[in-house]
């Protein structure tokens, strides 16, 4: 599946989000319900928010400075519990881990717990290929999955869909009456799912944290799907980022403490799914085999970067998607990557390649929102500044697919000429004047000029006033020199 | 004391009349102003699109212009962040640094310094109005200077400060990106104006060039009879220093 999109591919989908009215609309509701709970529960649960964020961000800073380290004793400690670890370098070597795993089982179907892991390899289209069915259990997951759409958010994959909208789904694609009140939709979903779930064997999840002293994952979820995959089946799959493993229980908290409120608001999930292995001699229930598949993907080489590095602190909250102006205008397929919103911005190009997917890096308006909500504090307005350094070819360089970027000659030169006017006084106050002279100038010819026109297409002519410098002159006291 | 101002390159080529207010802002305090002829802009056009070299050079014209050891008045939160703030990344690790965080620290946006460092007090001459604020986010987040811009406000008796809802968000100009990005800027800057519109107010104020001329641009387009203006022309109206 090729990565690559073009400038004119999001021109087009950005229009199009654009002039979607009812996406629009149910996009700005829920992000601002979102927005809001968040809000409430910070401030009636939490004492010193601030202080906590500053340590979940040290935590995150301190793992990911041991992460080799900490990726061992994790591996070691988890082998002793009797899991299987897989060691995946690319999104191909976990796609086919899970298919020979499948083969191997004979099987042709996996239940799958929300795993955006799992998106990001693209696992249900290889496993398509290869005559597998994956099925969807996370409510969300399962109505993207009946319209053949990927997620739209990385918390709440269908949260472009109102209610309205999910019952004609359900109504088309599961055959079911056709409803609107959540509980009976969800109702539906369950009638389905109960079926999917009554004899499968082979499950697979994603992983939120792993434990490196404990060699166990931690699964936080709010439908209960997430430990029907995991434990009703004989295998159980885990994808794990290896930028989820963490040193121990007390790290795992902070960062819990600070994923659930910035996600949903809420202040703990519904479940918290501890596993320490499978089951064990004596046991009755729970899979037989658990499969761990650490991943990279290109994480180790933003682990390289003194400052991308800072990406791989994400706890994928979402917060920073929710909190953005840009994404509850256009929405998360408009970014044309796995993951969008701001922390998209950060990592897709360095995941998939700055060559692949630089446009999106031109939708953030650097209002640092983001930043200033992201409960580990990851710099993204800066970080994204530092990604568009790198696509003027100014970074440091090291950014996957960076020689190959296509980079604008007319854009270096704009601000070639910039640094030059800028750099002079005389020059500067040549350019004022002439903006005083041909100013009226420029309100005739303004729709000609590509950069004015598009600033024109929804605002007036801008009032244009460049005699400063002879007011100032003029003006008693002030020393002109 | 002796200041120096920095106009900003909006304020040099669509502002001059708040550049002017803002300097008898000033002078009413008893400061004397050195304003430098030669001065351009903070340089973040190109910062913003990547552009660290170029910028760099900006930022070097400038801290060479402002070599004295005065406080650097800017009349924009903004721009007043680039140069306090954004300098020191930019120079992160290069031979200038001690240099920039020298000229850094001199830096302050305006209304901080009317308030934090000369505690001015001002009284309202004008009639009852409804005013609402608009922050800009470079301000908020990176100068931290919304707080005494809004206290400024404050302090004028006639003036009801209805606030937004979505004070907070960005408008949709950020500079290159409402060139770049003209659709999204434009879905940006209307639910700003919905906002506004939903206020019943007679102004609405903002302490930067940037974002006024994107609104009231749009207000304008739009038909919106709210009227936009700087926060040191509302000021200097108030007070009777026009
Ligand atoms: S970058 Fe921060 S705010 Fe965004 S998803 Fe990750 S942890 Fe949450």
């Amino acid at each position: 599946m090729s990565n690559f999109h073009s400038k004119e591919q999001y021109e087009e989908i950005i229009n199009q989000k654009l002039n979607d009215n009812q996406l629009r609309k149910n996009l700005q509701s829920v992000m601002q319900t979102l927005k809001t709970n968040r809000k409430n529960t910070i401030a009636a649960r939490y004492t010193d928010w601030e202080a906590l964020r500053e340590l979940g961000r040290r935590v995150k800073q301190n793992t990911l400075a041991n992460l080799p380290t900490l990726l061992e004793i994790f591996e070691k400690n988890a082998i002793k519990n009797g899991f299987k670890v897989h060691w995946a370098s690319n999104a191909k070597d976990a796609n086919e881990i899970i298919l020979s795993l499948m083969q191997k089982k004979s099987q042709n179907i996996i239940l799958k717990g929300k795993s955006m892991a799992s998106e990001e390899i693209h696992l249900n289209a290889y496993l398509k290929e290869n005559g597998i069915s994956a099925v969807e259990t996370d409510l969300g997951e399962l109505i993207i999955q009946l319209i053949d759409e990927p997620p739209v958010h990385i918390v709440a994959p269908a949260i472009h869909k109102n209610r309205y909208e999910i019952g004609n789904i359900f109504k088309e694609k599961l055959n079911a009456p056709l409803e609107s009140e959540p509980e009976k939709l969800n109702n539906i979903a369950r009638d389905h799912l109960r079926k999917e779930f009554k004899d499968f064997k082979i499950g697979l999840s994603g992983v939120n944290f792993a434990i490196a002293n404990e060699g166990a994952i931690w699964l936080v979820e709010n439908e209960g799907n997430g430990r029907m995959s995991t434990t009703a089946c004989d295998i159980h799959i885990a994808i794990c980022g290896i930028e989820k493993v963490i040193e121990s229980f007390e790290d795992a908290s902070i960062l819990d403490l600070l994923l659930v409120p910035s996600a949903t608001g809420a202040n703990i999930t519904c479940y918290n799914n501890i596993i320490r292995s499978p089951r064990k001699e004596g046991e009755l229930d729970g899979p037989k085999e658990v499969h761990i598949i650490l991943l990279d993907n290109n994480r180790s080489k933003i682990l390289a970067d003194k400052h991308y590095y800072r990406a791989l602190s994400c706890i994928r909250c979402g917060t920073c998607l929710n909190h953005c102006p840009v994404y509850d205008k256009i929405g998360g397929h408009a970014y044309l990557s796995t993951y969008p919103g701001p922390i998209g911005e950060v990592i897709s190009p360095q995941l998939f390649g700055l060559d692949n997917c630089s446009p999106m890096l031109n939708l953030c308006s650097l209002c640092e929102r983001c930043s200033q909500v992201c409960p580990v504090k990851i710099p993204l307005a800066s970080l994204i500044r530092d990604l568009r350094s790198e696509k003027a070819g100014e970074g440091r360089g090291g950014v996957l697919g960076y020689s190959n970027t296509h980079r604008s000659k007319i854009e270096k030169q704009s601000f070639m000429i910039f640094r030059n006017l800028a750099t002079s006084g005389l020059k500067w106050r040549l350019l004022i004047y002439q903006v005083r002279i041909f100013g009226g100038f420029g309100k005739i010819f303004g729709n000609m000029i590509p950069g004015l026109k598009n600033w024109l297409s929804c605002r007036s002519y801008p009032k244009l006033d460049a005699t400063l410098h002879s007011k100032v002159k003029q003006l008693k006291g002030v020393i002109y020199e | 004391m002796k200041v120096y101002f920095f106009a900003t390159c909006l304020g040099s080529i669509a502002y001059s009349n708040t550049c002017i207010n803002a300097i008898k802002l000033l002078q009413k305090e008893g400061i004397e102003v050195i304003f430098k002829k030669d001065q351009t802009c903070c340089g973040q056009p190109s910062y913003n699109s990547g552009y660290y070299e170029d910028t760099k050079q900006v930022a070097l014209h400038n801290i060479n212009l402002f070599n004295e050891p005065y406080p650097i008045i800017v009349p924009s939160g903004s721009c007043a962040g680039m140069m306090r703030v954004d300098y020191l990344e930019l120079f992160e690790n290069d031979g200038n640094y001690s240099m920039v965080k020298d000229f850094s620290s001199r830096v302050f946006e305006l209304s901080e310094f009317l308030l934090k460092e000369l505690k001015v007090r001002y009284t309202d001459t004008g009639e009852k109005i409804k005013a609402t604020w608009h922050s800009n986010c470079h301000a908020l987040r990176v100068t931290k200077s919304i707080e005494y811009s809004k206290a400024l406000i404050r302090q004028l008796k006639n003036v009801e400060l209805i606030e937004l809802d979505k004070e907070e968000e960005c408008c949709g100009f950020g500079g290159t990106f409402s060139i770049k990005e003209p659709q999204v800027s434009k879905a940006m800057v209307h639910d700003k104006i919905n906002d506004i519109k939903s206020k019943g107010v007679d102004y609405v104020i903002s302490g930067d060039a940037g974002c006024l001329m994107n609104i009231s641009g749009a207000m304008d387009k739009m038909g919106v009879d709210v009227k936009g203006i700087h926060l040191y022309d509302f000021i200097a109206q108030r007070i009777n220093l026009v």
